[in-house]
């Protein structure tokens, strides 16, 4: 499966460049993480609740950061295993200037997905995915703008961890837009 | 000859147990001190096992043990191979491979085994699975029929040089002479995938070991259970007097329940002798996608030769046959591909190299239908494309081709799935044929209905598919057949029953010859303690081979009674019939004796018999033909596309068949309806999707859809007979028969109902999404 996008962050290329190497603001920024920790260089290890339509399970697997080129690009490779199955991802990270206060964030990866995971929940892995990288950007934002304001402030920041209730809800939602957007009958048309 | 009640629409009289309920399926069996295991399936379809921990799924209360391939220490070893390559071929190459009880070190396709559970019950055995973990070295996926023999390629098995399972090459003829004639070289390339045979029971074993009485007992959901039996026998190192295997009644056979030993047979037999309590196992749904065989995965490239008034010269072939991970079944399916790759047309000329590839997908086995819709599917859309290429109606093109009624038994030149020569025994392939375009009223849809509707702006369109059916081969199969005291009749024959009508066609061949009801027949099929030789419930065979057995038997059977009546009656046994359970005579109606009576004077209790004297009037009879009945039909279906959705829905459906003499119209007529909804499914819903892991996207009845009843048209179906010559019946196999042409008549009928769009349909199935990529490719 192909994993493309971007997102335009309220920040320095430098500030979200921190942003996302902060164990502690990905961790709560991925839905279902119940840890995520720096075991090496580079290298995180991490436990995952996924869930997708009727496949639930805990993932766990290792996360690794490589081709660094502070504060541009980096590269991610997931490899992760639970009992619902297990999915192994590599995937380019690219922030870009976008004038002032203004970073765009694009990725582009590929991501391989087996077992119960894909057997059983393949048509609703896309939405899920969708779901759980825009709930995460909501979170990111959020942590941005509290990395400011508790930096202006001088005290530390605290930051909205997302919870697995409103993950299961914002994939709801999605899965109602596609829907809708199928039948023709979305707000849009 | 003329009947009175084989060939009557006798209504199925094992339906009243069916349908109330009331008829065992292995599901039912259960027994005290029962068991239950399940089985920890590998998600990677390519892996090296590193290491496996059962540790933690071995302390849930309720487990009594969980075991890998190492536990099974001497008892480990692969399945038999099933049938072996053609012997009669010069230059085949055959690589055997065969699907193990428990994966060792490697795992070749998603959902091998790699532990199982036993457990007080299927929820603690299925929660333990759970508790597994394996640690493995993923290897890349062998999934590409081009790629994979490819130098340098990932290997499914180590130990060989390539992915190649065999190889043959099959030549009738000289097809290059006959190219330099043609008017018209076709070639095309035709992508055939894979599908599910979806029976409704899935598979199930019930296994119990009784040590006191040193004897297993099996209950089985399968085709196939005297091989059963005697394979499992030779495993365990018992005597087959030790095992009795029991086919109950089965949900939906299909093919793939006559693979063995699937993984579960071997496990399953080994554990309870190891534990000595009865241990249980019932395949779920999700499992069915990865542990059951599938089937029809091929690439074809071919190449016909023509001459401009559209006679075939010849037909040069190259398929890549996928047959998954394992080749237990040998060249069946592919060597039926090559038998009906010239349908039932005169061809004179035939090249065709096959290779049987390795992948790391599920293994493939015959599923209804058996290599020869894909057969049917080349010839008939290369007929189609020439009649276009030429601008000849498709049908003079198939008038002109077909094999004539007076070269019968016509020899194809090539070895069939039975490895004996390709004869087709008998034929009138042109009179069927013209009653199909009849009753589908061709002429009038053309000329009237067609424009009409077009014109409404609705796009419908016409197909009408011929095929031969290669049916009834060997080698053989038999029946016993007793009189009770009571004058009722038991018979009993080892082809099981999975929904063919056996316990009521056969039951009618048995009461023409005795003179008794149907009713007072019961058989039993399926039961090797009932008869202890056959093979099994395949190759539409039934009907022919256990049905010509069963006539053997009862007419054996006649004569023991005729013989005994006469000297009782004191009257000529060429004066005497048997009516109503009666012997009488002929002239004198109330002179007779009842077959009870006759049964017990058979079987004396004291007294001396004359020496040489059998008891009873009891007879097992075999019946083995020389070569297999080929039967005939031909369908044809109205369709239209709904241009939005590229949902189809099928106007008019009509299939005219010839499978000899019919033991039972209705139950014929059934196996037509069946087969051809499966058609359907393989031509526009059945597709099993893999991805380049060979990981299957589709493995649930959510995704993976098959037609149901609003997707089913009305089928008229249509009779001829041409009786098979090789056997007294004269009966011809019709179990696959309906699902054989229709993809190819599905291509035709959608390549007519959209001429506006440049369409050649070369791949099946299609479904809504795939025609609307060929819609769209093909215009811009």
């Amino acid at each position: 499966m192909k994993v493309e996008g971007e997102h335009l962050f309220s920040g320095t290329q430098q500030q979200v460049w921190d942003l996302f190497r902060d164990t502690e603001v990905m961790a709560a920024a991925l839905p279902g993480t119940k840890k995520m920790e720096l075991i090496g260089e580079n290298t995180y290890e991490a436990v995952m609740n996924v869930r997708v339509g009727p496949v639930v399970g805990e993932f766990s697997g290792q996360l690794v950061i490589s081709n660094e080129d502070h504060p541009t690009s980096y590269t991610m490779t997931v490899d992760g295993r639970g009992k619902p199955g297990f999915l192994k991802g590599v995937g380019d990270v690219i922030l870009t200037n976008q004038g002032e206060n203004q970073t765009l964030m694009g990725y582009t990866g590929e991501v391989q997905i087996g077992g119960k995971l894909v057997a059983v929940g393949q048509r609703l892995i896309d939405t899920v995915a969708k779901s759980i990288i825009s709930q995460a950007f909501e979170i990111l934002d959020n942590a941005l703008a509290e990395r400011e304001s508790a930096e202006a402030e001088g005290r530390e920041a605290a930051y909205r961890k997302s919870s697995e209730s409103d993950y299961a809800a914002t994939v709801a939602k999605d899965l109602i837009k596609n829907v809708l957007k199928r039948t023709g009958s979305s707000e849009d048309s | 000859m003329t009947y009175k009640v084989i060939g009557k629409r006798v209504k199925r009289v094992e339906d009243p147990r069916l349908l109330t309920g009331g008829a065992l399926f292995v599901g039912d069996v259960n027994l005290p001190n029962m068991l239950h295991a399940a089985f920890f399936r590998s998600d990677y379809a390519h892996a090296k096992i590193k290491s496996i921990d059962t540790s933690l799924a071995k302390e849930i209360p309720g487990v009594v043990g969980v075991y890998t391939a190492e536990d099974m220490g001497e008892a480990w070893e692969p399945g038999p191979p099933l049938v072996s390559p053609p012997p009669t071929l010069e230059g085949v190459v055959f690589n055997s491979r065969r699907q193990v009880p428990l994966v060792k070190d490697k795992v070749k396709h998603a959902g091998e085994i790699i532990a199982v559970v036993v457990a007080e019950s299927r929820y603690i055995a299925e929660d333990a699975v759970e508790e597994i973990y394996v640690d493995y070295e993923p290897l890349p996926a062998v999934t590409d029929l081009e790629k994979c023999l490819e130098p340098g390629h990932p290997l499914v098995h180590d130990d060989l040089d390539s992915n190649l399972a065999a190889y043959l090459v099959q030549n009738k003829g000289d097809y290059e002479a006959a190219k330099k004639e043609a008017d018209l070289v076709l070639k095309r390339k035709f992508k055939l995938d894979r599908g599910a045979a979806v029976a409704m029971e899935n598979r199930g074993i019930v296994v119990d070991w009784d040590q006191k009485n040193q004897h297993l007992m099996i209950w089985d959901t399968t085709q196939s259970p005297i091989p059963i039996r005697n394979g499992m026998a030779a495993r365990l190192g018992l005597r087959t007097h030790q095992v009795r295997v029991v086919a109950p009644f089965v949900g939906g056979g299909f093919g793939p329940k006559i693979m063995m030993f699937y993984a579960e047979e071997m496990v399953l037999p080994w554990l309870t002798m190891k534990l000595n309590r009865p241990v249980k196992w019932i395949e779920d749904r999700k499992e069915n996608f990865y542990a059951t065989t599938q089937e029809r995965e091929q690439v074809q490239e071919v190449e016909m030769a023509l001459s401009k008034e559209g006679r075939i010269l010849g037909i040069k072939q190259k398929i890549i046959h996928d047959t998954g991970a394992f080749d237990p079944y040998g060249l069946t399916t592919p060597l039926n591909t090559q038998s009906h790759s010239m349908g039932g047309y005169d061809v004179q000329n035939y090249n065709s190299e096959l290779f049987v590839v390795f992948t790391n997908k599920i293994i493939v086995t015959p599923v209804r239908g058996a290599g020869r819709p894909q057969g049917i599917y080349v010839v008939e859309r290369m007929l189609d494309i020439a009649s276009k290429e030429l601008k000849l109606d498709p049908r003079d093109v198939r008038r002109l081709n077909f094999i004539p009624k007076d070269a019968f038994p016509y020899n194809h030149e090539i070895i069939d799935q039975a490895f004996v020569e390709l004869v087709l025994d008998s034929g009138n392939y042109l009179p069927a044929y013209e009653k199909a375009l009849e009753k589908i009223e061709y002429d009038k849809f053309v000329q009237e209905e067609q424009p009409r509707l077009r014109a409404e702006g609705k796009y419908v369109g016409i197909g009408v598919v011929p095929f031969i059916e290669t049916t009834g081969v060997g080698p053989y199969e038999g029946a016993r057949v007793a009189v009770e005291p009571s004058g009722k009749i038991s018979a009993a024959t080892g082809v099981g029953t999975q929904g063919q009508s056996h316990m009521t066609s056969f039951a009618q061949i048995i009461a023409e010859e005795l003179g008794v009801e149907v009713e007072d027949v019961s058989l039993v099929s399926g039961d090797t303690a009932e008869i202890h030789w056959g093979t099994g419930t395949f190759a539409s065979r039934g009907a022919v081979v256990a049905g010509n057995a069963v006539l053997a038997a009862a007419s054996d059977v006649r004569k023991k009674v005729l013989k005994l009546a006469s000297k009782i009656l004191e009257t000529p046994e060429d004066e005497l019939e048997l009516e109503g359970g009666l012997v009488r005579v002929a002239d004198i109606p109330e002179k007779s004796i009842s077959l009870g009576e006759l049964a017990v004077l058979a079987n004396p209790f004291r007294g001396a018999v004359e020496p040489g004297t059998e008891p009873g009037l009891e007879s097992t009879k075999y019946f083995g033909p020389a070569y297999g009945a080929t039967a005939f039909g031909v369908h044809g279906m109205i369709l239209e596309v709904d241009p939005e959705t590229m949902m189809i829905k099928i106007h008019k459906y009509i299939a005219v068949e010839d499978c000899g003499t019919m033991l039972n119209p209705l139950v014929v007529e059934g196996q037509i309806h069946g087969g051809v909804s499966m058609g359907i499914g393989n031509a526009y819903y059945e597709k099993l999707h893999y991805d380049e892991n060979a990981q299957l996207l589709n493995a649930s009845l959510a995704d993976y859809l098959i037609p149901t009843s609003a997707e089913m048209p009305h089928i008229e179906v249509y009779h001829e007979n041409t009786p098979a010559p090789n056997n007294k019946l004269g009966t011809k196999g019709v179990g696959e028969a309906g699902a054989i042409p229709v993809p190819a008549a599905f291509a035709q009928a959608l390549e007519n109902a959209l001429p506006d769009f440049n369409l050649e349909i070369t791949e099946t199935p299609l479904s809504p999404n795939r025609l609307y990529e060929l819609l769209y490719k093909s215009e811009e």
